[in-house]
């Protein structure tokens, strides 16, 4: 097994709201086909388990350069990860990232969210990102930014209920996520108004 | 939601990832459990029960029983299957992250260790030592609802 | 489990159906268990197959709870009760499952059966209240009304 066959590079992670891809530049090989294979190490098999690499069956001779990592990112610690080429008999090194990644890194965007006005009840739907995110939703009515409410969605269902409005009055909402297992939480989303109809169908 | 659970030992507060960790075991429960033909002994219960420990004592003992896979548990586990492997290592760096915690409560005095909950380590490391490495890794793997149900 | 010792169950022996009530031996929920079962026929004997390891907290399924709805001037007042565990007799004290699940949570949600909207919340208190706006009273509210709940879907 000759190692001529050189190491995939520009090897990266992007991880945005917790989905974690990790990524390389294709080993060029003409009229050949390139296959890649992935593995990951936690901080627990660096420290205690005589730093073992564990494969992704997902990701083990693909000829794509991406990798899904999320199920495999599953707790917050570093990890270390390396990918290498395979061209019929012939294999390269391992490539692998440089510096490590934790998840704690990831980029959180704002929540998509539709404000609905059902009659008099102030309404959000909110954008279902998955088990790890929760959400601070902040309503308040217009003309009174200091009286800020805030209700804190944990599982994105249906829609969810805010408040009663007053007829004639605009209300206003903005929404952000938190994810709990990084204790971190995205920029707020855009703020939407919306105003009571009076006249629309009412409740049951 | 990823479901992370604040446990309150008296001063001490950890934060854990507990349903990515049940997750991640009752993926692997039957693939392990059934690993371990043994009945007649359990590592964590046997002969008393967790449920039994002080309320005092529940930091200390979890902080031993944290240091106890970290360290004795996870790296015996290893199997044939890339699946398990994957999940193991999920679980296993999941207790890092708690066990650090944990272990600064330590260092900080709020996770005191009373007479009970050393008692009760000496057993589990008996109950341990009283299997083969890889039967007695594997059982207590096996065993880690038992932990988290008693944790929550 | 971790005790080894088989205990026979009387009322499952010389059966021919093919289930058997163990809520009775399993009723220790910090405990779990393993059961086993064999058949035999005109002297012939199988082998004794046993299940999984059986964890009641995490093995069993859960009941909806029960839901009282009552109106008031203004709001809808929603009940919820939790299920209780399984008793081995009438006279025996109710459990509820809050005691055994202290992180029991209800999904609560409300059907507008003219809009077709569906609204949810999320709950961990039994009893709470749903404000309606006060046009929708004056419109005659009927004291007669439907919550959908979780088990009705």
């Amino acid at each position: 097994e000759d190692a001529l066959l050189p190491a995939p590079q520009n090897i990266t992670i992007l991880s945005t709201n917790m989905k974690h891809f990790l990524t390389w530049s294709p080993v060029i090989v003409q009229g050949e086909t390139v296959r890649y294979s992935v593995e990951f190490q936690g901080e627990y098999e660096r420290e205690y388990a005589n730093e073992s690499w564990i494969p992704i069956s997902e990701c083990s001779l693909i000829t794509g350069t991406v990798c899904n990592i999320t199920e495999d990112i599953s707790a917050t610690v570093a990890y270390n990860l390396r990918v290498r080429a395979d061209v019929g008999a012939q294999r390269s090194e391992w490539g692998t990232l440089k510096g490590l990644f934790n998840r704690i890194t990831t980029s959180l965007t704002p929540p998509l969210m539709k404000v609905i006005a059902d009659g008099y009840h102030l309404l959000v739907e909110l954008e279902d990102m998955g088990p790890a995110f929760q959400f601070r939703v902040l309503y308040w009515k217009k003309g009174q930014e200091r009286r800020v409410l805030q209700k804190v969605v944990k599982e994105v269902r249906s829609v969810v209920h805010l408040d009663t409005m007053e007829a004639g009055a605009d209300y206003c909402v903005k929404a952000q996520t938190y994810v709990e297992a990084i204790n971190r939480s995205s920029s707020f989303s855009q703020t939407q108004c919306v105003r009571a109809h009076g006249d629309k169908s009412m409740w049951l | 939601t990823a479901g992370n659970k604040i446990f309150h030992f008296g001063a001490c507060r950890v934060s854990t990832s507990m349903t990515e960790i049940r997750a991640g075991f009752t993926a692997i429960k039957a693939n392990i459990q059934a690993r371990d033909p043994i009945r007649s002994l359990s590592i964590l219960s046997y002969p008393h029960s967790l449920h039994k420990v002080k309320s005092s004592d529940r930091c200390c003992i979890t902080h031993h029983l944290f240091n106890f896979y970290v360290d004795k548990v996870f790296k015996h586990c290893r199997t044939e299957d890339s699946f398990v492997n994957r999940k193991i290592s999920s679980i296993a760096n999941s207790f890092l992250s708690v066990r650090r915690k944990l272990g600064q409560c330590h260092e900080q005095n709020q996770c005191m260790c009373g007479q009970e909950s050393t008692e009760k380590f000496k057993q589990i490391l008996a109950n341990y030592e009283g299997l083969n490495v890889t039967s007695a890794a594997m059982k207590s793997l096996g065993e880690l609802d038992i932990l988290l149900d008693w944790m929550e | 489990y971790g005790i080894g010792k088989w205990i026979r169950k009387p009322e499952c022996r010389n059966i021919n159906r093919t289930w058997c009530d163990l809520s009775n031996e399993t009723s220790d929920y910090e405990e779990q268990y393993y059961a086993s079962v064999k058949a035999f026929l005109n002297g012939m004997f199988s082998e004794w197959v046993e299940t999984t390891r059986f964890n009641p907290l995490t093995d069993t399924k859960l009941d909806p709870p029960m839901v009282s709805v009552s109106s008031t001037e203004k709001s809808i007042s929603i009940i919820l009760t939790a299920p209780e565990k399984w008793k081995r007799s009438p006279e025996e004290e109710s459990i509820s499952l809050l005691q055994v699940y202290p992180g029991l949570q209800y999904n609560v949600s409300v059907l507008n059966k003219k809009t077709k909207k569906r609204v949810s919340f999320e709950k961990d208190v039994e009893l709470f209240l749903l404000n309606l706006c006060s046009v929708l009273l004056e419109i005659g509210f009927s004291k007669e009304h439907c919550i959908a709940t979780l088990k009705d879907k």
